[in-house]
């Protein structure tokens, strides 16, 4: 194949996408219909991918390209997906879009997140009823006034089952940003006095905690008219220093994934 | 703001004269309608747009104050009811549709607001997404099927002009006017009115819960009648503790 074939495949594969061809391989989930189900479980880390799947009743590796990597099973006889997003908002979008043209209808970010209240600790689940949207991708859909707001029967639907796995956890806004070191180091950015009075209002806002890309799976979401939901795991505490050791850690994550696993039962198979 | 104990500057009541759960319509004619369905009504008096009332329903303590038209008098109804003890707000109101999910006739339960108002931007930045309380959401969800009401449940924009959405054509930002209202029919926004993003964002920074239930492109009477009962019914709900199946 030649450098010239090689790029007009993958054009082409582009615009397949763009036009939103069910039967066409995505360009860059590397996905087709019928290799997920319609209930997908977002972590942004791919390595984490496997350790999800292994809550599965039965899984298999179905896709692997740059930073989105899929795996298919069953839960209870659910069937479940888990793909992962990447960090941040951009990959975010394309891996929602990309997964809603081959049959995705609901999805449930599964990430970490640091606190952001007096009375959100380390080792606390938070289940996101909406985001703010300091981030750049969503405003390239919808103009930033639209709120970023999780579907109201996902949100009961994990709540219902943190309750029912009897864990500590909270309901409410969290906030979405692009920059993880303005977030760990303001005062070394050259917009440190926004970065900082916005950080102040989100507080004092009740804002629960920070993470990197519920807010444009809840806005891509809104417009696609899929489902969506997000529980994150309070890992670090930067006001108190406090953070989970890796067991702690590995637990808690354990506990995230068969929240969403139950909860997963309350919604709907969609073919 | 408030000195503690302060009286409030704009609202006819003070301490001691608000319940818990407090119905805001914008028109202050709409109070003496809703408080038809209540039981022991007493009329407590009106101060410019503020008309209050107060009365039970099942023996629940219920309050009715008007917000007047638009965001900024909505503010100050919401900060002055906290203020004298408010805890849950819900609006009842009119709203035309946008995506055309909600259709004239239909009642819209909100979930959350575009923040099209200049008045909750002086509150807290725009990122900030204004999201009416998931326990009231689902108290009405709750309240309108036990009723047999069929609703739609969604976003709604809330505007600060109103003849800019009715006739945008005329207006100087025809153009920014026309290509906002595009996008918000492309993100399924179901229905437009023009108090919840400042009720729902003010609510939720200050620790109260707010819902908006409102009638699409109708303002009978009856209608208006039929949606205070779900919200009657939700308030029972909520003061109860009946949980959502």
């Amino acid at each position: 194949m030649s450098k010239k074939d090689g790029v007009e495949e993958a054009i082409g594969g582009l615009l397949d996408a763009y036009d939103d061809d069910k039967e066409a391989v995505q360009y860059h989930v590397q996905l087709k219909k019928g290799d997920i189900s319609d209930f997908v479980i977002l972590p942004g880390d791919p390595g984490r991918v496997e350790f999800i799947a292994e809550h599965f009743d039965k899984a298999e590796l179905v896709a692997e390209n740059r930073e989105y990597k899929t795996m298919t099973g069953e839960y209870k006889g659910r069937p479940v997906t888990v793909t992962s997003t990447g960090i941040g908002c951009p990959s975010t979008a394309i891996a929602i879009e990309e997964l809603a043209n081959v049959g995705a209808s609901t999805f449930v970010r599964m990430g970490t997140s640091g606190a952001m209240q007096e009375y959100t600790r380390v080792g606390e689940k938070v289940i996101a009823t909406g985001a703010v949207r300091y981030e750049g991708t969503s405003i390239q859909y919808m103009p930033i006034e639209f709120p970023a707001v999780a579907s109201h029967d996902m949100v009961l639907a994990l709540k219902d089952s943190a309750i029912k796995h009897n864990l500590d956890h909270h309901l409410g806004i969290v906030q979405s940003k692009d920059s993880f070191y303005g977030q760990h180091n303001p005062e070394k950015m050259p917009i440190a006095d926004e970065l900082r009075q916005k950080w102040e209002a989100w507080v004092k806002g009740g804002v629960l905690c920070s993470e990197m890309e519920a807010a444009t799976i809840f806005v891509v979401g809104s417009y696609r008219k899929v489902r969506t939901g997000a529980v994150l795991l309070v890992a670090g505490d930067q006001a108190r220093g406090e953070s989970l050791t890796k067991e702690e850690y590995k637990a808690h994550m354990s506990d995230s994934v068969k929240m969403i696993l139950d909860s997963s039962l309350d919604i709907e198979v969609e073919v | 703001m408030f000195d503690k104990l302060e009286q409030v500057k704009h609202l006819p009541i003070s301490f001691g004269e608000i319940a818990r759960y407090v119905i805001v319509p914008g028109d202050p004619n709409r109070v003496p309608i809703i408080s038809e369905l209540l039981d022991d009504v007493q009329h407590q008096g009106k101060n410019r747009e503020f008309n209050a009332a107060r009365g039970k329903y099942k023996g629940v303590d219920v309050s009715i104050v008007s917000t007047g038209i638009g965001c900024p008098s909505t503010a100050i109804a919401v900060e002055e009811l906290i203020h004298i003890g408010a805890e849950v707000f819900i609006r009842i109101g009119t709203s035309g549709s946008v995506d055309g999910s909600a259709k004239k006739g239909d009642i819209f339960i909100a979930t959350a607001a575009v923040r099209d108002d200049g008045t909750s931007k002086q509150y807290i930045p725009i990122e900030f997404p204004a999201l009416a309380d998931t326990e009231v959401v689902d108290s009405l969800i709750k309240a309108s099927a036990a009723l047999k009401v069929p609703t739609k449940v969604g976003v709604c924009q809330s505007k600060d002009s109103f003849f800019g959405e009715v006739e945008p054509e005329r207006m100087p930002v025809a153009e920014y006017l026309d290509s906002k209202w595009k996008a918000w029919q492309k993100g399924s926004v179901g229905a437009s009115e023009m108090e919840a993003a400042t009720l729902f964002t003010l609510s939720s920074i200050f620790g109260a819960e707010a819902g908006g239930i409102f009638a699409v492109e109708t303002s009978d009477k009856e209608t208006i009648h039929k949606i205070t009962k779900i919200v009657l019914e939700s308030i029972y709900y909520m003061e109860k503790g009946v949980k959502s199946e």
